[in-house]
């Protein structure tokens, strides 16, 4: 800490007295913030671990009641061609590690692995009570067994271009209404905004089974088009939520450019959206997130193609079928996070450049 | 204000022109729509074959599926089968979706009664059919074919699989805690390590499911200083997919009477839902609601499958999961109550939906599915043959995939304990009923110290007016 | 003219897949359509709203829905925010990590999170009561199977779900010109009055956006305790939630005519507190490019 403050320059602005104690105390306060956040992610990202090690254990080990947390395999010993596990025993004064051949209420029987012709040894106890041996072993394989039973390259295909198109509609005609919204008058407008804030309250069911049949009626059932045609129409939520971030722009920009000649489109293009950048990249990485995870509609649509089917209805039915072995489902599900997450972290750098942007340009 | 009033007008004539498209696509089934499905090309017309309300999407399945269709397409060129595997969790609504809409498939399954009871009215009557093309029902066993004869429905099913039940136990848990294995003929009694003799029945499996209740000191049920929250391993599991079927396995018996509009409970079941209240929270030999949740304990939504539970009542269809319990064990009678012993019975078949534009084709698809690609269906979803004639072959192949010597007579007695009326005849709002139903089962799961007399009294009274609202 | 040309798309989708499909369900709560259908699909009148009037099971449905609205809508806004703060703030090392990392959970399909959670949660086994136990709770709650705990149960779930109201948060927070703080900065204000004055005001629009959305996303809620239990309400009914009975309805009872009643009425009811929260909007929300 001390070191922070010699190597610092003297600093150009404000007496130099108050700089070193607040400089000490911003260094505490990062540690303590830090560690704080770290200590929330923790708590938050802990059910994430769970699903982690579950992914590479084995079934007997899920099922093993008192096995560690942690993916391992008991320690076993061959003896007269069967396997047989190892528990640490209390014999004489001392810990052994034996195989446990016969299990009884009051007395079981061991074999020791360092001496299996000794014979059975006959021990008085409870067994249940006695550790077991066990040896870290996470099983990798989880993930290419559930890469190959999902036929995950097929899925990732369809879920990819159905959110790469979805998003890419979405984020299209939404800006397009926001922008109208936020910055245009004309009659009804209010009337029209409300009745697109109202559309966000129709709960889905309402409108599933006429939509159902429109789509049914102009052939659509079993295409990707009931899926991607309505993101082009834009939709209430991205509307909404663009119009709130458009309204947060001052409007001196759009006016200085209007007076230099530029159409509404132009002033879009050139004002509006290099301003837009952290809520455009929000409703991107919202849209490819929702199509990406969206259930229902591809079920209903695509339940005769299952070749056009994208990873949400592939990986729940994945999850009926192998629900004996949640290792393969949370393996499945973890690989079903890596795109999402990767696109994630690089959208997040239009989030930094709205601070450049809406900052320091002005 | 003028302009919204004609925006009004326009909604309004909106509203009539979308709701004359509702109707014209009623679910009725006798209003003819033009849904997805009709004539393809060359006269040819296209049947759907929709699947999966239970069972039928494992990747295996819906290969040998794809396959049957395939088959069918490459032999009749009159109609073309498409199958579509709709996975378990989304079909029924996906099913509910395509009716609603007009557009329902010719052939739903493989479907349990159960399945087939959600969907009330929506089963074509298969009698014409049967007579038209003579098909020839004796040859299966006529309590089979009763099980699809309705009152006002007709003939709704051909039986194609059906599915005993016996007692699944391992072998190891009897041997570590020093008892004998339960009687594998029904009728025999039980024998206690000392010889005394007691008859199979549920005091009986009560008290062995207690010595077979362990928890992590080792201390079983019976014993004093045994720690309730701390067990390692259960004695005794009922089917518990609702509360009916805990019924079925003492008694068989239905919740609306003889007139179809009288709620009832019947009595062997007050007995079982009580025996198995009891196992649950004083006698510690079932699983609770939270045990039975935890993935941990029970990963598998069949605790017998985790490996941790001494004895389970289920169905033959078990097999398809039961190897996750190891290789020890092997299957016994059903226990008795009050001296009579049923074992509770499910069955699969395919069925023609009323809406169905195209029945005689339709039928054809049936007798197919039912006949020559029988063998390669029961195989793959693990129903054993309605058809007595193939019955020992489908065990062979399950001996050939349990090698440790299951008994399998024990499943074939079963049959002949089958419960009739079958726990799953269909009640007034089926839906509603049995909504109401695994409403109570989950309270008797979650919480303990209820006087289960009272809740079932409420139980009634909540069935007769959901019963009372559907005429 | 622009406006009404920039307005087209959604106008088209609003018709075709909003409009007509709302109508026509408006028209199937006015008849006695249903899935098995039967008696003959006719008109009739109101008595499906009448029904509702004396439906028990709808009302009591939408009190637990306003209840557990009462938990889980002041931490749904109030969460993210404060997270959002969290990540903006000049103190944290690496917030582009924390970002990520905080993002994480809400891609998890949402089916596979519900069976995580339950999990997390489970009285016996999950880690959550270890964790309890480990700091010296002997009795830690039963969660998910107790009344008295199954809405902050399901409000924790809700929690793992934050990272799309953290981003929006923090675009806002982004989006506050740097020079409003220097100026704050100079004039020596702390940091509570930097909040109050300057950053809660100039991020009011993002936090209505959040509180409406909330508004709807809570009284829409039903798919957590749909796939948590089957949709039964355990324990004890406090989690059937409107949209669940609505959704059985229409669903498992298959009762068309009665669901689209219900859906009418959650419309209905949405659009009220909604219009409440637009009017009042306008004391609390500042808009800088409004005129």
């Amino acid at each position: 800490m001390d070191a922070t403050v010699r190597v610092e320059p003297p600093a150009a602005v404000g007496p130099v007295m108050a700089r070193r104690p607040r400089l000490r105390r911003d260094g505490i306060r990062t540690f303590v913030v830090t560690f704080f956040a770290v200590a929330l992610l923790a708590a938050f990202l802990s059910p994430m671990l769970r699903a982690v090690t579950t992914a590479v254990k084995t079934p007997e080990q899920i099922t093993q009641i008192g096995a560690p947390l942690y993916p391992a395999d008991p320690a076993t010993f061959e003896w007269q061609g069967k396997d047989y596990p190892i528990y640490e025993v209390p014999i004489d004064g001392q810990t052994r590690q034996l195989a446990l051949t016969r299990k009884g209420r009051v007395t079981s029987e061991f074999v020791d692995p360092a001496n299996p012709d000794a014979g059975v040894i006959t021990w008085e106890g409870s067994w249940r009570s006695l550790p077991q041996a066990w040896t870290f072993a996470p099983q990798w394989a989880n993930f290419g067994e559930a890469w190959r039973l999902l036929d995950f390259p097929r899925l990732l295909f369809n879920t990819v271009a159905l959110a790469a198109i979805g998003t890419f509609g979405t984020v299209l005609s939404c800006t397009l209404v926001a922008y109208g919204f936020a910055r245009f008058r004309f009659p009804g407008r209010t009337f029209l905004f409300t009745l697109l804030i109202a559309t966000i309250f129709l709960p889905a069911a309402v409108t599933l089974i006429p939509t159902y049949t429109i789509f049914l009626k102009l052939g659509w059932v079993g295409t990707w088009l009931p899926l991607l045609v309505p993101a082009f129409l834009a939709n209430a939520y991205d509307v909404f939520l663009l119009r709130q971030y458009l309204m947060t722009i001052p409007r001196d920009l759009d006016e200085a450019a209007a007076i230099d000649g530029a159409g509404p489109l132009r002033t879009l293009w050139s004002v509006i959206i290099p301003q837009a950048w952290p809520g455009l990249a929000a409703v991107s990485i919202f849209t490819f997130v929702y199509s990406w995870n969206d259930f229902f509609a591809p079920l209903i649509y695509l339940s005769t193609k299952p070749e056009l089917q994208p990873l949400s209805v592939g990986l729940a039915r994945f999850n009926g079928v192998h629900y004996r072995d949640p290792a393969l489902i949370q393996a499945g599900t973890l690989m079903t996070l890596i795109i999402p997450v990767l696109l994630f972290i690089v959208f997040q750098r239009f989030f930094t450049r709205g601070i450049v942007i809406t900052g320091v340009e002005k | 204000m003028r302009t919204r009033g004609r925006f009004f007008t326009v909604l309004i004539a909106l509203a009539l022109l979308a709701t004359a498209c509702g109707t014209q696509t009623s679910p009725s089934g006798s209003v003819p729509s033009t849904g997805a499905s009709g004539p393809v090309s060359g006269g040819q017309v296209e049947i759907r074959w929709y699947c999966c309300l239970g069972g039928g999407d494992a990747p295996e399945q819906v290969e040998v599926e794809n396959k049957v269709a395939a088959d069918f397409n490459a032999s009749h060129p009159n109609i073309k089968l498409t199958f579509e595997a709709v996975p378990y969790d989304g079909a029924r609504d996906a099913l509910a979706t395509q009716i609603a809409s007009g557009n329902p498939p010719d052939i739903v399954g493989p479907l349990g009664i159960g399945g087939a009871n959600a969907f009330p009215n929506q089963w074509l009557d298969l009698g014409p059919l049967i007579q038209k093309n003579n098909y020839d029902l004796s040859q299966f066993p006529e309590n089979t074919v009763q099980i699809y004869q309705l009152a006002g429905e007709g003939q709704v099913g051909i039986p194609f699989a059906i599915y005993p039940s016996a007692l699944f136990y391992k072998k190891s848990h009897f041997e570590e805690a020093g008892l004998n294995e339960p009687p594998h003929k029904y009728g025999e009694p039980y024998v206690w390590p000392d010889g005394r003799e007691a008859e199979w029945n549920y005091d009986t499996a009560r008290e062995v499911a207690m010595k077979l209740t362990v928890d992590k000191n080792n201390k079983d049920a019976t014993q004093d200083g045994f720690d309730p929250d701390k067990i390692v391993q259960w004695g005794f599991e009922p089917q518990r997919d609702d509360p009916r079927q805990v019924g079925a396995y003492w008694g068989a018996g239905r919740l609306v009477g003889d007139d179809g509009t009288t709620a009832q409970i019947p009595d062997a079941w007050v007995a079982a839902w009580k025996w198995w209240y009891d196992g649950m929270w004083t006698d510690h030999f079932s699983m609770t609601g939270p045990q039975f949740e935890s993935p941990d304990l029970n990963p598998s939504d069949y605790p017998f499958f985790s490996g941790n539970v001494s004895m389970s009542e289920n169905y033959l269809w078990s097999t398809y999961g039961v190897g996750d319990a190891g290789d020890d064990w092997d299957l016994a009678a059903v226990p008795s109550y009050n001296g009579q012993t049923t074992a509770a019975f499910n069955a699969d078949t395919f069925r023609i939906m009323k809406g169905s534009k195209h029945p005689d084709e339709a039928f054809e698809v049936l007798t197919y599915l039912l006949g020559d690609a029988s063998q390669e269906l029961l195989t793959v979803y693990g129903g054993l043959p309605a058809r007595e004639a193939n019955q020992d072959a489908f065990f062979e192949t399950l001996g050939d995939q349990f090698p440790q010597e299951v008994d399998w007579q024990v499943a074939r007695d079963g049959i002949q304990y089958a419960d009739n009326p079958n726990f799953e005849s269909p009640m007034p709002n089926y839906n509603e009923a049995l909504d109401t139903l695994n409403t109570f089962g989950s309270k008797l799961q979650s919480e303990p110290n209820l006087d289960v007399d009272k809740e079932i009294a409420t139980l009634k009274e909540q069935l007769q007016s959901i019963f009372d609202q559907s005429s | 003219m622009w406006g009404y040309l920039f307005l087209s798309p959604w106008i088209v989708g609003f018709l075709a897949f909003t409009l007509i499909p709302m109508l026509a369900t408006l028209g199937f709560s006015f008849t006695n359509i249903n899935l098995a259908q039967e008696t003959p699909l006719t008109f009739v009148g109101i008595s499906n709203y009448q029904r509702l009037t004396t439906d028990p099971q709808a009302w009591s449905s939408l009190a637990v829905t306003f209840r557990y609205a009462a938990i889980a809508l002041p931490v749904g806004v109030i969460l993210p925010f404060a997270v959002a703060m969290l990540l903006n703030s000049r103190s944290l090392r690496g917030s582009s990590a924390f970002r990520v990392l905080f993002f994480l959970p809400y891609v998890v399909p949402f089916v596979a999170g519900v069976l995580i959670w339950q999990g997390m949660l489970n009285a016996e086994t999950g880690w959550v009561n270890g964790f309890l136990q480990t700091i010296g709770i002997e009795n830690p709650p039963n969660w998910l199977n107790d009344t008295g705990t199954v809405y902050p149960a399901l409000v924790m779930i809700g929690i793992w779900g934050i990272g799309a109201g953290i981003i929006v948060n923090l675009a806002g927070l982004q989006g506050i010109p740097t020079e409003l703080y220097d100026a704050a900065n100079i004039d020596g204000a702390g940091w509570w009055s930097t909040l109050r004055h300057i950053t809660l005001p100039m991020v009011s629009p993002v936090i209505f956006y959040t509180l409406i959305l909330g508004v709807v996303e809570v009284l829409q809620y039903f798919l957590v305790p749909l796939v948590l239990n089957n949709g039964t309400g355990d324990p004890a009914g406090s989690t059937l939630f409107f949209n669940l009975y609505l959704y059985k309805q229409f669903f498992t009872f298959q009762n068309m005519s009665y669901g689209a009643t219900l859906a009418w009425l959650l419309f209905v009811v949405t659009l009220a507190i909604t219009l409440v929260l637009f009017a009042t909007a306008r004391r609390w929300v500042y808009y800088a490019g409004e005129r």
